[in-house]
């Protein structure tokens, strides 16, 4: 009964997906700046191609950083808006990457929206609030695991460790693009990055390991 | 952990199903609402309330009228 009547949400909810792009295969560099010079030329299609292009990266990255699932959705919408209003501002550079100018508004969103309220993971971290129908229970519960490892590890960590390593494997950024986005010095950044990686990957390990990270 | 293994880990964070959906929902709202000309947005009001589109048409339209005289008015007396 709940069955039938969720189905034609469901199908809604699917062509809305279908309608902004579902999960994207990457572009490269060339193919998204052509989609820029479209999307600033007006063409609503390349927008939303760049928004599923990018939203899953922005999200990713900026729940590294904040403490709950509803904070990294605002965040996040209101990071991607701000990039397709702002494209007109867009300067295509050599050492500069798009995907670094697109995180580079998320970090000034997460600021700009919490600077009031410092944001800090708890040290359990969170799961989403509802769970998707179990296609892969096992799959999902592994996953689910993982994801409650990470926010724990990440807790641990300083703002500033969370933000650099958040930048280097949820947005994929390097150290030099890391540390422009954050306006601190690469050298800085590096040992950072190389600190907290080594504490992050351990703390994980053990998190997953067979007696979950007790001893 | 190596790069690889800690990027895989990354991808444990991207949104549920739900969470977005309902990001989806707001952005696709937003680029609606700017693809959509001025134009198409009241005749999209017009055909869902007629009645009230046109009050709402007739008031802007006599407070267009009378502004002009009633400024005139206003200056004549200051």
């Amino acid at each position: 009964m709940i069955e039938a009547a969720a189905a034609p949400l469901a199908a809604f909810f699917a062509a809305l997906s279908s309608r902004l792009g579902g999960d994207a295969e990457p572009l490269g560099e060339d193919a998204i700046a052509r989609l820029v010079e479209q999307a600033r030329a007006g063409d609503a299609g390349a927008r939303r191609t760049l928004y599923t292009q990018y939203v899953d990266r922005v999200f990713r990255t900026v729940r590294g950083m904040l403490r709950s699932d509803a904070d990294a959705e605002d965040v996040t919408q209101d990071a991607l808006l701000t990039v397709l209003a702002s494209l007109h501002r867009y300067t295509p550079r050599a050492d500069a990457r798009f995907a670094a100018w697109v995180t580079t508004i998320a970090v000034n969103t997460v600021r700009r929206r919490f600077r009031r309220r410092r944001p800090e993971l708890t040290a359990t971290g969170e799961l989403p609030d509802v769970p998707d129908g179990p296609l892969d229970p096992e799959g999902d519960l592994d996953r689910a695991r993982q994801r409650r490892a990470l926010l724990v590890a990440l807790g641990e960590l300083t703002e500033r460790e969370r933000a650099i390593v958040s930048l280097r494997y949820g947005a994929d950024l390097n150290a030099s693009e890391i540390a422009a986005s954050l306006g601190i010095e690469a050298a800085a950044t590096r040992k950072i990055l190389e600190r907290a990686r080594t504490r992050l990957g351990a703390r994980i390990e053990a998190l997953l390991g067979p007696d979950g990270g007790t001893s | 952990m190596n790069d690889e293994a800690l990027s895989n880990a990354w991808t444990a964070l991207e949104p549920a199903g739900d969470q977005r959906r309902r990001i989806d929902v707001r952005v696709s709202a937003w680029l609606e609402a700017r693809d959509t000309p001025l134009a198409a947005e009241w005749l999209e009001i017009f055909r869902v309330a007629p009645v009230p589109a046109l009050g709402h048409v007739t008031v802007s339209a006599i407070a267009i009228a009378a502004a002009p005289p009633l400024v005139w008015f206003a200056s004549a007396l200051i």
